[in-house]
C-alpha cells in the first residue's frame, strides 16, 4: 500500500467518527464485512437449528414407527402430513429428509463456515480494511437470505417442500408433485429457485473472497505469512467459484424440465404411476447426476476446509507452539482442492459405470486421502509436546481431530466400487459423512465461535457452560453416528421411514447377545426387554435418543451465546488468548475500517515460544525491524 | 501500464485487423455449412464437419480472447487462474466420456454399442 | 475508509480489484456455459437411434432464419470491436468518441435482442409438430386453439386440500360462469359470480377443512390412546362440487388434462368436470412429413398415411425418400462401404420432407400469415363447436396454401410448438440462447450505465472510468465469445 492511500485511510477514518449511520444501514443493509459476517452467522445458526428439528422428527419415526409423534401432532400444518393415528407418513419423512440435507449443507454449514467466519475473520487476518467489494458482499448475503426464505416458505405450500432427496435426482425430482395445478409454487420447483439464488450468492461471495485475499493483503503479508485459515478460505473460494456453476446449470435444466416441459433429464418412454409421461424424451438422468456431483463433491471440501482451518488456528494458539508443517499444509490444501474436482463419480459407482472409468475415480479418490491425512497429521503433531491450555475452543478443536479421522477412514470402503456397491445408500454412508460434517465440521465451527467471540463482543464466553456444552455433545454425537456403521453394514437402508421395521426378519439380526455388557446397559436404559438380545433395529432407539439429548445440550450453548454478550467477563486486552495473527491487533470489537493504524505483518503467522523472545508469542503485528527490511527488499525485487 | 504517451495508433490497427478477421471467419463458418463441396465426409453434418466448424469457431474465440481480452499480455495470476479453469472445464466436458465410453467394458461387451462401433472390429 | 487498489494496480499482483474480479467471474462463467456445452454434447451423443428423437440439423431447423443467426453473429462481433475502440477512446481521453462508440454498442445489443425475438416468435407460434403413436412425425401448424380439448362443463368437483382447481383457469372467454355450490339440505346456497369470490371462498373452505380434519384426528388419537377398541375412523369430507347455472366452455390444456371422455374431463390435480365434449380433434396444416423413427419396412403402412390419406403425398414422399437413398449410395458405394443403419432410416438432409397438397417452392416463413387470410373460418367458430369439424380426414387442396387435416387425438403421442418442449435440441437451444440473451441484456445495461452516468467520473478520474469500461468490455467480449460457439453448434451443425 502506498503512503498516499494510507493517508487517505487516515482521513476517512476521521470522517467516519462523526458520520452518523441510521440503524438499518448499520445493522441490516450493512456493507461492513463484520456485520455481514454476524448476519450470516445468525441466519445460519437459525437454519442449523431448523434442520436439526427436521431430523429429530425423522428420528422419531425411525425409532418408534408405531407411535404418534409427541407434542407436534396437534398443530394443523403438521398434522396434515401425519396419518390419522398421528404417525409420520412416508411423504413427511421424504420431505424432511430432503430438506434436512439441503438446509444443513447449503443454508447452515456453508454460510456459517464460509459466510460467517470467512467474512469476519479473513479481512482481519490479512490486515484489510474490508472486503474488496463491500456492496457485492451485502448482495451475496441478501441473495442467500432470499434463497433460504424460499426454501423455508416451500414448507407451507400445498405441496409441501421438496421430497426428492437433497441430491434431487431426476427423473424423480422432475415428476414429483406434478399433479399440482401451479407447478411453480410447488416445493420441488421452489427448491430449484432457492438453489439458483444460493448458488448466485456463493459465486459472488467466492469472487469477493479471492479478490480480497489476493489484492488486499496488508504490507508485509506475503503469501507464506498468511495464516492457514486464509489459505483454506482461498482454496474454498476457488472450489465454490468453479464447482458451483455446473450445479446452477443442472438446476436451470431441471427448472426447465418442470416448468417448460423440456426433457433434459427425462428418458424416452418414461412412465409415471402407470401413465406415459408427457414429454419428448431423449434426456439422460445420468447427466443430472454428473452435473450434481461435479459440484457436490467439491462441496464436501467446502464444508470441511473452513472447519479444519479454524482448528488449525485454535491449536497453535492453545499449545503455544508453531503450527507443525505450515508449508506442507498449505501445499496439501491446494492439492486437496485440485483433486476435489476429479473424484466426483465415486458417488455414482452404482449407476452402471464401466470398470475403466470406475478405476480412474477409485484411484483419484484414494489419492485425495493423502493430502487429507497430511493435514490431520500435521495438526496432531502440532500438539505433540506442547503445554496445552484446555480452553473450551481447544476442547472442540481436540475433539475435531479424532472425529474427522473416523469420518475419513470409514470413507475408504466407500471409495472402492466393490465395497461401495454393498454399502451404497445404507446407514453406513450416513454415518461416514456425518462423522465428517457433524462432529467434524460442527465441532470446528463451535471452536471458532468460542475462539473469536471475545473479539466480536469484547466479552468471554462462560467456560462452565462451555464444558456443559462440550462433553455431552461429544458423547451424544458418537451415540448418534457410531451405531449407524453397524446398522449400515447389516444393510439398513437410509430411505426406510420406519427404520427397517418392514423388514423385521432381517433387521432383527442380533447386535449383542443377552446379558453382555452392552445389552445390560441398554436394558438399564429401557431400550430392550430384560434378557432379550440387542437387535440391530434396537440401535435405532439409541441413535434417536442420543439425537434428542444432543438437542437438549445445545441449550447451554445458546444461553452462553446470548448471555455472555452482556454478562460475560470483559476482556482485559485486545488479544485475550495471546495469539499471534493480525485480527488480534484490532480494537475490540473492531470498528468500521478495522485497524486503528495501518497494519503491517512483520513475521510468520504462528511464531509461538520463539527462543529468546520476551513472551511465548511473537505477534505478526509486533515490529521486528530486521525482518521488515528484508521483506521489503524481496517485495521490490519481485515486483520488478 | 497506462502511460499517457502510449502509442494507441498501433493498437487500433491491430484491433481493426482482428475485427476484419472475425468477420471473415464468420463468412468461412457459414460457407462450410452451406457450400456443398466444402462438406467433409458423408452428406449432412458429420464428425468431419463438426471438427472443421469448431476449429474455425475456436480460432475466432482465440482471437477475441487473446487480442480483445488482452490475454497476450496479462498478469501471471490471471493465467494461473485460467489454467485451472481450463483443466476443470476439460474434465467437465469429459462427462460424456465418463458416462458413455469405457475401453474395458467395450472390449468385453458382446452387444453392439449404440454407435455401432463394435461392428468395425476385426 | 477506502478500499485500496480500486483504480491503481497493486504492485506485486499487477492488478486492480475489479479486473481480478471480472476474470474470476469469467472463470465461473466458463464453468457455467461449460456445463451447458457439456450437456449439449452429452445429449447429442446420447441419442439412441430409433428410440430417441433424432438430433435435427441446425440448418433444417432454422431454414430461412439461419441468416438471422448469421446477422446476429456479425452484430455481436461488431459490438465487440466497438467496445475495444471505446476503451481506446477513453485511454486517449476522448469523451465524444467514447460516447458515440458506446451508444453504438448498446444499439447493437438492442438489435441483437430484437432479431432473437423474431426467431423465438417464429418457433413458438408458427411451427408445430405432431408425433403419432408409431413415431411418425408431421410438421406444420396447429390451427389456433385446436390443440386444446374443447369441452362444455355443467358440474365440477374438486378437492379442498391443495391448490386452486385447474379447471378454473381454463374457462374459455373472460366471463366467469355462474357457479353454485352443491350443499346438503338446510345449508345456505352459495353462488359465485366472479373468480375472486370463488377464490375467497375456496381458501376459507380449505382452512375449515384442515381444522376439521385436525379435530377429527385428535379425537381419533385420544380414543386410541384411551384404549377404545376400534374407534370410529376419521371421516371428513375434503371435496366440493359446483354446478353451473348454464354450461360453460372450457379449453382443456392437454398437459393438465390426464384423461377425458365424452362426458368427463379429469385434471391432473384430481378435479373433474362433467359435461359434454365439444371437440378434441386437432386441425393441422401439414407442411412436412418425417419418418426417421419408423423402420424402413414399416414406413409404407405407417399410421401417418391413415391420417393424411392422400395417395399423391404418399407417392411423393417415397419418391423423395428414394432420391435420398440414392444420394447416400452415391457417397458410400464408391468407397466400398455399406450405408449405416441410421442413415437408411434416418435422414440428415431436408429431402425427406414433402409438402402435402402444397407446392414445394413455397417458403415456410410466410405460412403463418397466409393461413390467417385463407383459413379465417377455422379460427373462429370451429374451435369451440363440434359440428363444423371436417367430416373426413381428407386433405383440402384449395387455393395454394397447405392442406389442412384432422388428426384424431387418440392417435397422437406428442404434440407441441417448436418450443423447448419439442425435443432436446430445442430445449438446449432455448436454454442456452436465453441464458446468453440474459448476459447480453445485463452487459448492455452495465455499458449503458457507463456512458450515461460516466461523464462525472471521466472529468474527475478518467483512468477509473477506463478501468470500468475495460472490465465491462471483458465481460462483453466473453458474451461474444460464447456466441461464436453457439452460432455454429445451434444453427449450422
Amino acid at each position: 500500500m502506498s503512503a498516499v492511500t494510507a493517508e487517505k485511510n487516515e482521513e476517512t477514518h476521521e470522517d467516519h467518527h462523526d458520520h452518523y449511520e441510521p440503524f438499518w444501514k448499520k445493522y441490516i443493509f450493512s456493507t461492513d464485512h463484520k456485520t455481514i459476517g454476524i448476519q450470516y452467522g445468525f441466519t445460519a445458526l437459525v437454519f442449523l437449528a431448523f434442520g436439526f428439528f427436521l431430523m429429530m422428527v425423522m428420528r422419531w419415526s425411525i425409532a418408534y414407527p408405531d407411535r404418534a409423534v409427541p407434542l407436534l401432532a396437534d398443530w394443523p400444518w403438521f398434522q396434515a402430513w401425519l396419518d390419522d393415528g398421528g404417525k409420520v407418513t412416508g411423504d413427511l419423512y421424504n420431505m424432511f429428509g430432503a430438506m434436512h440435507g439441503t438446509i444443513m449443507v447449503f443454508l447452515g454449514v456453508v454460510p456459517l463456515a464460509f459466510g460467517a467466519f470467512g467474512n469476519y475473520v479473513t479481512p482481519l487476518q490479512i490486515g484489510a480494511p474490508d472486503m474488496a467489494f463491500p456492496r457485492l458482499n451485502m448482495a451475496s448475503y441478501w441473495l442467500y437470505l432470499i434463497g433460504g426464505v424460499l426454501m423455508f416458505v416451500s414448507f407451507f405450500l400445498p405441496s409441501g417442500a421438496a421430497k426428492a432427496g437433497w441430491t434431487n435426482y431426476s427423473p424423480l425430482a422432475t415428476t414429483t408433485d406434478l399433479h399440482y395445478g401451479d407447478l411453480f409454487w410447488t416445493g420441488q420447483t421452489q427448491w430449484l429457485m432457492g438453489m439458483v439464488f444460493l448458488i448466485s450468492s456463493s459465486l459472488l461471495g467466492a469472487v469477493n473472497f479471492i479478490c480480497t485475499i489476493i489484492n488486499l493483503r496488508c504490507r508485509g503479508m506475503t503469501w507464506m505469512r498468511m495464516p492457514f485459515f486464509v489459505w483454506a478460505m482461498l482454496v474454498t473460494g476457488f472450489l465454490l467459484l468453479l464447482a458451483f456453476p455446473p450445479l446452477e446449470v443442472a438446476a436451470i435444466m431441471q427448472l426447465m424440465d418442470r416448468l417448460a416441459g423440456t426433457s433434459f433429464f427425462v428418458p424416452t418412454g418414461l412412465n409415471v404411476s402407470g401413465m406415459a409421461f408427457d414429454a419428448a424424451g431423449g434426456g439422460s438422468p445420468l447427466l443430472y447426476q454428473h452435473l450434481f456431483w461435479f459440484l457436490a463433491h467439491p462441496e464436501v471440501y467446502v464444508l470441511i476446509l473452513p472447519a479444519l482451518a479454524i482448528v488449525s488456528e485454535v491449536i497453535p494458539c492453545n499449545t503455544r507452539k508453531p503450527l507443525w508443517g505450515y508449508k506442507t499444509m498449505v501445499y496439501a490444501v491446494m492439492v486437496l482442492g485440485f483433486l476435489a474436482f476429479i473424484v466426483w463419480a465415486h458417488h455414482m459407482y452404482i449407476t452402471g459405470m464401466g470398470p475403466a472409468v470406475s478405476t480412474f475415480f477409485q484411484t483419484t479418490t484414494v489419492l485425495i486421502s493423502i493430502p487429507s491425512v497430511i493435514l490431520i497429521t500435521s495438526l496432531l503433531i502440532s500438539m505433540w509436546g506442547g503445554s496445552i491450555r484446555f480452553t473450551v475452543p481447544m476442547l472442540f478443536a481436540t475433539a475435531f481431530i479424532p472425529m474427522f479421522g473416523i469420518g475419513g477412514l470409514t470413507g475408504l470402503p466407500l471409495a472402492f466400487s466393490l465395497t461401495d456397491l454393498h454399502l451404497h445408500d445404507t446407514y453406513y454412508v450416513i454415518g461416514h459423512f456425518h462423522y465428517v460434517v457433524a462432529p467434524g465440521t460442527i465441532f470446528g465451527l463451535f471452536a471458532g465461535i468460542y475462539h473469536w467471540y471475545p473479539k466480536m463482543t469484547g466479552r468471554m464466553m462462560s467456560t462452565r457452560l462451555g464444558h456443559l456444552h462440550f462433553w455431552p455433545s461429544l458423547i451424544f454425537m458418537n451415540g448418534i453416528f457410531a451405531p449407524m456403521f453397524f446398522q449400515g453394514m447389516a444393510g439398513f437402508h437410509r430411505r426406510a421411514f420406519d427404520g427397517g421395521k418392514a423388514y423385521e426378519q432381517i433387521s432383527s439380526q442380533i447386535f449383542s447377545e443377552p446379558n453382555t455388557f452392552v445389552s445390560n446397559i441398554c436394558e438399564m436404559m429401557n431400550v430392550i426387554e430384560p434378557d432379550a438380545p440387542l437387535r440391530m433395529i434396537d440401535l435405532n432407539i439409541i441413535t434417536s435418543g442420543s439425537a434428542w439429548l444432543l438437542a437438549v445440550f445445545q441449550v447451554p450453548f445458546i444461553i452462553n451465546l446470548f448471555i455472555s454478550a452482556f454478562k460475560g467477563k470483559k476482556v482485559e486486552s485486545d488479544n485475550p488468548w495471546d495469539a499471534t495473527t493480525l485480527e488480534w491487533a484490532t480494537p475490540t470489537p473492531p470498528p468500521h475500517g478495522n485497524f486503528a493504524s495501518e497494519p503491517v505483518a512483520y513475521r510468520g503467522p504462528y511464531e509461538y515460544s520463539v527462543p529468546g523472545a520476551a513472551t511465548d508469542f511473537s505477534p505478526q503485528f509486533e515490529s521486528d525491524p530486521a525482518s521488515l527490511v528484508d521483506e521489503k527488499e524481496k517485495e521490490e525485487s519481485s515486483a520488478t | 501500464m497506462s502511460e499517457e504517451t502510449h502509442d494507441w495508433g498501433k493498437h487500433k490497427k491491430t484491433y481493426l485487423m482482428v475485427g476484419i478477421a472475425l468477420f471473415f471467419f464468420t463468412g468461412v463458418t457459414i460457407a462450410l455449412a452451406l457450400v456443398p463441396w466444402l462438406d467433409v465426409g458423408p452428406p449432412g453434418p458429420t464428425p468431419g464437419d463438426y471438427v472443421l466448424g469448431l476449429a474455425v469457431a475456436t480460432t475466432k474465440a482465440g482471437l477475441v480472447a487473446v487480442i480483445f481480452m488482452h490475454l497476450n499480455h496479462e498478469r501471471g495470476l490471471i493465467y494461473k487462474t485460467l489454467v485451472f479453469t481450463v483443466l476443470f472445464f476439460i474434465s467437465l466436458m469429459a462427462l460424456t466420456l465418463f458416462a458413455e465410453f469405457d475401453p474395458i467394458r467395450e472390449q468385453y461387451d458382446t452387444f453392439e454399442t449404440t454407435n455401432g462401433k463394435l461392428t468395425e472390429q476385426e | 475508509m477506502e478500499i485500496p487498489y480500486e483504480v491503481t494496480p497493486r504492485r506485486d499482483t499487477g492488478l486492480y480489484n475489479s479486473k481480478l474480479a471480472i476474470w474470476l467471474f469469467l472463470a465461473s462463467e466458463v464453468m457455467l456455459f461449460g456445463g451447458l456445452f457439456s450437456g449439449y454434447v452429452f445429449l447429442r451423443l446420447g441419442v439412441q437411434d430409433g428410440v430417441d428423437n433424432p438430433w435435427p440439423w441446425g440448418l433444417n431447423v432454422h431454414k430461412g432464419y439461419v441468416w438471422l443467426g448469421f446477422l446476429n453473429t456479425l452484430i455481436l462481433i461488431g459490438s465487440s470491436v466497438g467496445v475495444v475502440f471505446a476503451w481506446v477512446a477513453l485511454k486517449e481521453r476522448n469523451w465524444r468518441r467514447f460516447q458515440v462508440l458506446m451508444y453504438a454498442v448498446v444499439a447493437c445489443a438492442v438489435a441483437f435482442m430484437c432479431i432473437k425475438s423474431v426467431e423465438y416468435n417464429s418457433k413458438l407460434t408458427k411451427h408445430h409438430g405432431i408425433k403419432l403413436l408409431d413415431n411418425s412425425v408431421m410438421e406444420g401448424k396447429i390451427l389456433d386453439g385446436t390443440d386444446k380439448i374443447r369441452f362444455s362443463g355443467d358440474k365440477a368437483s374438486f378437492s379442498l386440500q391443495g391448490a386452486l382447481p385447474i379447471f378454473l383457469r381454463e374457462i374459455a372467454g373472460d366471463e366467469f360462469p355462474e357457479l353454485k355450490l352443491e350443499t346438503s339440505e338446510g345449508e345456505d346456497a352459495v353462488t359465485f359470480t366472479s373468480k375472486a369470490e370463488f377464490k375467497k371462498w375456496f381458501y376459507q373452505a380449505r382452512r375449515d377443512t384442515a381444522s376439521e380434519l385436525a379435530k377429527e384426528r385428535k379425537r381419533y388419537r385420544s380414543e386410541l390412546a384411551s384404549g377404545t377398541e376400534n374407534p370410529a375412523p376419521v371421516s371428513v369430507s375434503t371435496g366440493a362440487t359446483v354446478i353451473a347455472a348454464k354450461p360453460f366452455a372450457l379449453n382443456g390444456n392437454p398437459r393438465t388434462v390426464i384423461g377425458h371422455s365424452d362426458t368427463t374431463m379429469n385434471y391432473r390435480d384430481g378435479s373433474k368436470v362433467d359435461g359434454t365434449l365439444t371437440g378434441d380433434d386437432v386441425l393441422f396444416e401439414i407442411h412436412e412429413v418425417d419418418m426417421q423413427l419408423v423402420m424402413p419396412t414399416k414406413q409404407r403402412e405407417s399410421l401417418l398415411w391413415d391420417v393424411v390419406d392422400d395417395e399423391n403425398a404418399k407417392q411423393e414422399f417415397f419418391t423423395k425418400q428414394h432420391k435420398y437413398y440414392e444420394t447416400m449410395r452415391a457417397y458410400y458405394e464408391p468407397r466400398g462401404e455399406t450405408i449405416p443403419e441410421k442413415m437408411l432410416r434416418g435422414h440428415k438432409l431436408n429431402l425427406h420432407y414433402v409438402h402435402v397438397g402444397g407446392e414445394h417452392a413455397e417458403g415456410h416463413g410466410s405460412d403463418g400469415e397466409k393461413h390467417k387470410k385463407g383459413d379465417a373460418e377455422h379460427d373462429g367458430e370451429e374451435v369451440h363447436t363440434s359440428e363444423s369439424k371436417p367430416s373426413a380426414s381428407k386433405v383440402e387442396k384449395d387455393t395454394g396454401h397447405h392442406g389442412t387435416i384432422t388428426v384424431p387425438r387418440d392417435k397422437i403421442k406428442f404434440m407441441g410448438n417448436h418450443g423447448p418442449r419439442y425435443g432436446n435440441y430445442y430445449a438446449i437451444y432455448f436454454t442456452m440462447t436465453a441464458l446468453h440473451g440474459l448476459h447480453v441484456v445485463g452487459g448492455a445495461l452495465v455499458l449503458l450505465y457507463f456512458v450515461v452516468f460516466g461523464k462525472k467520473m471521466f472529468l474527475k478520474n478518467p483512468e477509473h472510468l477506463a478501468n470500468r469500461v475495460e472490465v465491462g468490455g471483458l465481460f462483453w467480449h466473453f458474451v461474444d465469445l460464447i456466441w461464436i460457439f453457439l452460432f455454429p453448434i445451434m444453427y449450422l451443425l
